[in-house]
């Protein structure tokens, strides 16, 4: 008896809604792209390889953005100082030979950041104080340890991250990865979709008898290791670093999880969503900067970019 | 038995955040041994000019975080109504003030009124409103540091007043005070903690707790656009590099202030007094001689123990592992006995 | 002419209707019972006159003019007083505060001298002249805040007063001074409105009485003119065999055991047994334990101790992972916060306990997954279609299918705990609840539920245990009590 309403519930309000926002979604990816198309210069100019190698840095952080966002625990805004600080770890351990230096760069991350996933998903703690705390004693540790002063390579073998591999920069293959991993962690691994359950409603997972403590520490984990990529990356291709490497990736990254359509509130989204919002981030800023309009009006747009997009993900969900 | 009570009523919510910065004044005065670099004028001045900038900032965040919000805007706030002053005050700093001012509270109430008309987070809706600012900030001043023409107002905004403040920390403590006002006496104080401290309930009572969210925002982005204004003028410029640093230091203010992150826990003088402490604590420590990143450490060290003290489950899991052991050892003593 | 009138009222949550064509109107001087089961619609009534739900049909009338009450402060300013359900006390203030907490008439600047001697004499005619107004309400009993509630309300210089269930959680000593208060207001020529499954309080202080059954007006009588059968005749309305599933009782061995099981500040020392293979309900009002007991059995009360053991085995209590360990199974009564995944869907939310079984070195089988979450939702009765639908497209009686559907299967047959297991759920849909509940027991697991329906435990019951205040009344086996008797234990037992 009651089946028989449901197509009533089909024809109300909300699936139009929703309905309309992939609509608008659809247009607003169809006036991009046609208007990056009919920028004069942008097929020709700009190759796809400097425009995935521009976008790898940030895009790591953002996948691991992903992680976070999606348990329901919005952001982190200690990612930038934890790319930063990964550099210079990776930078000073190179003396130890290349692959120790990237272990000790990831495990920094995973143990700095899983930290803050312990606390706030043990203890429920408020994840942007815990984030703004780290913040702040990463930045401190940092100054103490090197002083301000810059970090050179303490050793050699950064030639490797320069090369390309089937005619693609390791940089961009280090993102794909990341991508490719980060999305088969959501879909095929039980982990995953823990992460989605606690995300979407803590306390109905905890009720289902979920680990709120193993599955919002392992998001971070996975974020925090995103965030020592990236900070890798960006140290073999400048050359040296300091704490200014990573600043603001934090911001750029949620705007990209956001744009890409991985909602605030969690419990849905995927990293091949955050790859697209990446990409049209960056698709915009390359658009805009070929036709002529300045590197500021880049941030504004982008800054009216995620609040739209925050404001039309409602479009889409019951009120 | 009076000594106890002397230190639980130092330690209660309302006196801990007092009872703290004359803490952080004797300590620092311990270290300083004499030597008279902390207790000077100078070292005086200096922290009434940080808690100017601070002050403000913390004062705005800290008035979301009363009502269980979060205005991670503030910092861009800060910087674009910097920029609108020194745009627009070219001739009138007033007119730059005002309009720097009025952009702040535009911005809040733009804000207030996107959360609560489609019933958004407030953390979302300011992240894109922080960098929707930035991004303006960036346009207006064309990516460039911008020099403010008139030289009279920087000086006269820092000049001494009665050897410890300036005009600069003058205002400040003065929007502290009408803040503390309005919370103390005036209806919207107990409207703001209300909600703040269940919000439903509140709504169930019959107040409108929509008007409440907006009015915080919009006195929020007004306070923190006050602090760019006061900021940029001293300075003599204004630059769009935002000052995001500024939010960290902001929030540990509001907290160790006594704002709960639990929400309807707060007050100006509370808020003011965390700002003087941490604002102590960075000019004390330089005026001894400690290296400043002592005081992000200790910053963070606050927020982080902060942050694990008002966790929600934090009282449940110590609980279950109470609980636990108690059956744990009658279990084993029964054990024993059997 | 009326003071307030509500003309041909309809109300809808999707499909459902909740109130249907309902009209009333209300006089000066007078006190209205409004009487219903749960879920017949009274608090969607309160809803609509207050403002906080516009109804789809129908207007509300103030003193014969149609108007449209857009929200709660547009009800206060047209003279509506409320005191809801749920409580509305802000815990951070004072008993002062929170008595002029949302009142449209304080100005934004007010001399507080006066506002207190107003909240003092509103006190005082409760008789909480010991209650110093400046004492946080995070300090107070739940009773003693109820009763500010109340001074809350009539501080409101209203005309029309709604209480919704006001004395759940009261003393005989304590609502005798609520009904003192409610008779001063009627002597003014104030109208109330009171709202209650209480038949006794009904005729002490009602003139008249209004009967909601599945949101449609059964009927309006003076109570001088009936008598509690007639009036419980009106509720109930239908005989109770259509509703639910025929069976045979019969006691199965013991497999559940709770002895001295406490959990602060409610439950002490409360003691429990129940059979494989059949249905207990505890039966009790809100605030009488029964839900707080099974919340803790379930390991969801951090501070709660005593002993368990299911099948002989000992359980530990306060972790959910050892409840599950033990099989014991949960069904929340709080379905859209903590029972199901409103933003996932069907299929996630049917699966969301089975992802274990399915799982290898870390890695779902996800084929395995997409036939499990198939057969789950045949089971269940849930359309296969709707398998991928979000979760809060369906219905709610549908979406405590998914509850259900996500604990069948398994290995071995379990403890099945739920509360309010149809609070919420239409009548079409409980029927379909309560033949999945004996198929639980049918299948060898012993269903624990918690409800606050009568009749719904009667219908469903091998055991019912009554419960008051956090203790256990009595115990019945099925067919040794009937409606009066549980209504008397859960509110006044002479025992307590």
């Amino acid at each position: 008896m009651t089946e028989l309403t449901f197509p009533a519930v089909l024809r109300r309000g909300l699936p139009r809604a929703r309905y309309i926002a992939l609509a608008v979604r659809l247009a607003a990816a169809a006036a991009i792209a046609i208007y990056a198309l009919t920028t004069p210069g942008f097929l020709t100019l700009l190759s796809a390889n400097a425009l995935f190698t521009a976008i790898s840095f940030v895009g790591c952080v953002a996948v691991g953005m992903t992680f976070i966002t999606l348990t329901g625990n919005i952001m982190s805004l200690a990612i930038g100082a934890t790319v930063s600080a990964s550099a210079l770890i990776f930078l000073a351990c190179l003396s130890l030979g290349i692959l120790p230096a990237i272990l000790v760069a990831l495990l920094f991350g995973v143990v700095i950041t899983g930290a803050q996933g312990f606390l706030v998903g043990h203890l429920r703690a408020n994840p942007i104080l815990v984030s703004v705390a780290a913040l702040s004693l990463l930045l401190g540790g940092a100054a103490f340890v090197t002083g301000g002063h810059h970090i050179y390579p303490s050793g050699a073998g950064l030639e490797i991250f320069k090369d390309r591999f089937a005619g693609i920069p390791i940089d961009a293959w280090c993102f794909f990865t990341t991508v490719a991993v980060g999305q088969f962690i959501l879909s095929w691994t039980r982990i995953g979709r823990l992460m989605t359950m606690v995300g979407s409603n803590v306390r109905a997972a905890t009720a289902a008898g979920v680990s709120t403590t193993a599955t919002v520490t392992a998001a971070y984990v996975i974020a925090g290791a995103c965030a020592s990529i990236s900070g890798i990356l960006l140290a073999a291709r400048y050359g040296s670093g300091d704490m200014e490497i990573g600043v603001g990736y934090d911001y750029t990254a949620i705007a990209a999880v956001l744009v890409g359509g991985t909602g605030i509130a969690g419990g849905s989204g995927s990293t091949l969503r955050t790859l697209v919002g990446v990409i049209v981030i960056s698709v915009i800023e390359v658009v805009l900067l070929l036709r002529g309009f300045s590197e500021q009006l880049q941030y504004l747009i982008t800054g009216l970019l995620v609040l739209c997009v925050i404001m039309l993900h409602t479009l889409g969900e019951r009120r | 038995m009076t000594f106890g009570n002397a230190v639980q009523r130092l330690f209660a919510p309302s006196a801990r955040p007092f009872t703290i910065v004359v803490g952080t004044i004797i300590v620092l005065g311990l270290f300083d041994r004499g030597t008279g670099y902390f207790f000077s004028i100078g070292t005086v001045f200096s922290v009434m000019q940080l808690f100017a900038t601070l002050g403000l900032v913390a004062l705005g965040l800290g008035l979301s975080m009363l009502i269980r919000e979060f205005d991670l805007s503030v910092s861009g706030m800060v910087g674009l109504a910097g920029c609108i002053a020194v745009l627009t005050g070219a001739s009138n700093p007033w007119l730059g003030a005002a309009l720097g001012v009025a952009a702040g509270l535009l911005g809040g109430l733009i804000q207030g009124l996107i959360m609560t008309r489609l019933n958004l987070s407030s953390v979302g809706v300011t992240l894109g409103g922080l960098l929707t600012m930035q991004g303006l900030t960036y346009v207006l001043t064309d990516n460039q540091t911008i020099s403010y023409p008139k030289i009279a107002v920087p000086l006269g905004l820092n000049a001494p007043l009665a050897g410890l403040f300036s005009l600069r920390s003058v205002v400040a403590l003065a929007v502290f005070a009408i803040a503390a006002l309005a919370m103390r006496y005036t209806r919207l104080g107990r409207d703001v903690i209300a909600t703040g401290s269940d919000r439903r309930a509140s709504r169930i009572a019959g107040l409108n707790t929509d008007r409440v969210v907006i009015s915080v925002f919009a006195a929020s982005g007004g306070s923190s656009a006050l602090a760019g204004v006061l900021l940029s003028y001293s300075l003599g410029a204004a630059s769009p590099v935002a000052l995001s640093d500024v939010l960290a230091p902001a929030a540990a203010a509001a907290i160790v202030g006594g704002v709960s992150v639990i929400g309807g826990r707060g007050s100006p003088m509370g808020i003011a007094a965390g700002v003087l402490t941490l604002c102590i604590l960075s000019s004390g420590l330089s005026a001894i001689g400690v290296a400043p990143y002592v005081h992000d450490l200790v910053t963070g060290a606050i927020l982080l123990v902060i942050a694990i003290l008002d966790a929600p489950d934090l009282a449940q899991r110590i609980t279950t592992w109470q609980f636990d052991r108690a059956e744990r050892q009658r279990n084993a003593l029964k054990g024993a006995s059997s | 002419m009326p003071v307030l009138a509500i003309d041909g009222v309809t109300k809808r949550f999707g499909p459902n209707a909740v109130l249907k064509d309902v009209s009333l109107a209300l006089d000066a001087h007078e006190v209205r019972a409004v009487c219903g089961e749960n879920g017949a619609g009274k608090s969607t009534l309160v809803k609509v006159i207050t403002g906080l739900y516009a109804p789809d049909e129908g207007a509300v009338c103030v003193d014969g003019t149609p108007v449209v009450i857009t929200s709660p402060q547009h009800a206060q300013e047209l003279g509506i007083a409320l005191v809801a359900q749920e409580l509305s006390l802000a815990p951070a203030l004072s008993v002062l505060d929170n008595i002029w907490l949302g009142n449209r008439k304080v100005p934004l600047l007010h001399r507080r001298q006066e506002l207190r001697a107003r909240a003092r004499a509103a006190l005082d005619k409760l008789g909480l002249n010991d209650l110093a107004l400046d004492t946080p309400a995070s300090a107070l009993s739940i009773g003693r805040r109820q009763l500010v509630e109340i001074a809350r309300m009539l501080t409101r210089d209203a005309r029309v007063f709604i209480l919704d269930e006001p004395t759940a959680t009261l003393s005989d000593v304590e609502i005798e001074r609520i009904f003192a208060a409610l008779r001063a207001l009627k002597a003014e020529g104030k109208s109330v409105i009171y709202i209650t499954h209480r038949l006794g309080e009904v005729f002490e202080i009602c003139d008249s009485v209004s009967v909601l059954r599945n949101g449609d007006l059964v009927g309006t009588r003076r109570t001088n003119e009936i008598d509690r059968g007639t009036l419980m005749q009106m509720m109930l309305g239908r005989s109770l065999g259509e509703m639910y599933p025929a069976w045979e009782s019969s006691p199965g061995d013991p497999m559940l055991m709770v002895k001295d099981l406490h959990v602060p500040p409610l439950v002490r020392g409360f003691d429990l047994t129940a059979e494989r293979g059949t249905v207990t309900c505890l039966a009790g009002q809100v605030g009488s334990g029964a839900i707080t007991v099974l919340r803790a059995l379930a390991g969801l009360t951090p501070g709660a101790s005593g002993e368990a053991s299911i099948s002989g085995k000992p359980m530990r209590l306060r972790t959910v992972a050892r409840a599950q360990a033990a099989d014991v199974k949960f069904i929340s009564e709080d379905r859209a916060g903590e029972g199901i995944f409103l933003r996932l869907t069907v299929g996630q939310n049917l699966i969301a306990t089975k992802l274990k079984d399915h799982t290898a070195f870390g890695l779902l089988a996800r084929r395995g997954l997409r036939a499990t979450a198939a057969s789950l939702a045949a089971a269940v009765g849930v359309d296969r279609k709707r398998l991928h639908s979000p979760a809060d497209e369906l219905s709610g009686g549908n979406q405590q299918k998914l509850a259900f559907g996500r604990w069948i299967g398994g290995d071995r047959p379990g403890v099945l705990l739920m509360n309010e297991p149809t609070r919420g759920v239409d009548v079409g849909a409980r029927a379909e609840i309560y033949r999945l509940i004996r198929q639980f027991c049918d299948r060898g697991y012993c269903v624990v539920m918690a409800s606050s329906d009568i009749e719904e435990v009667l219908g469903m019951a091998d055991v019912v245990v009554s419960m008051y205040r956090g203790r256990q009344v009595a115990r019945y086996r099925r067919g040794e009590t009937d409606m009066q008797r549980i209504l008397a234990d859960i509110t006044h037992p002479a025992a307590a």
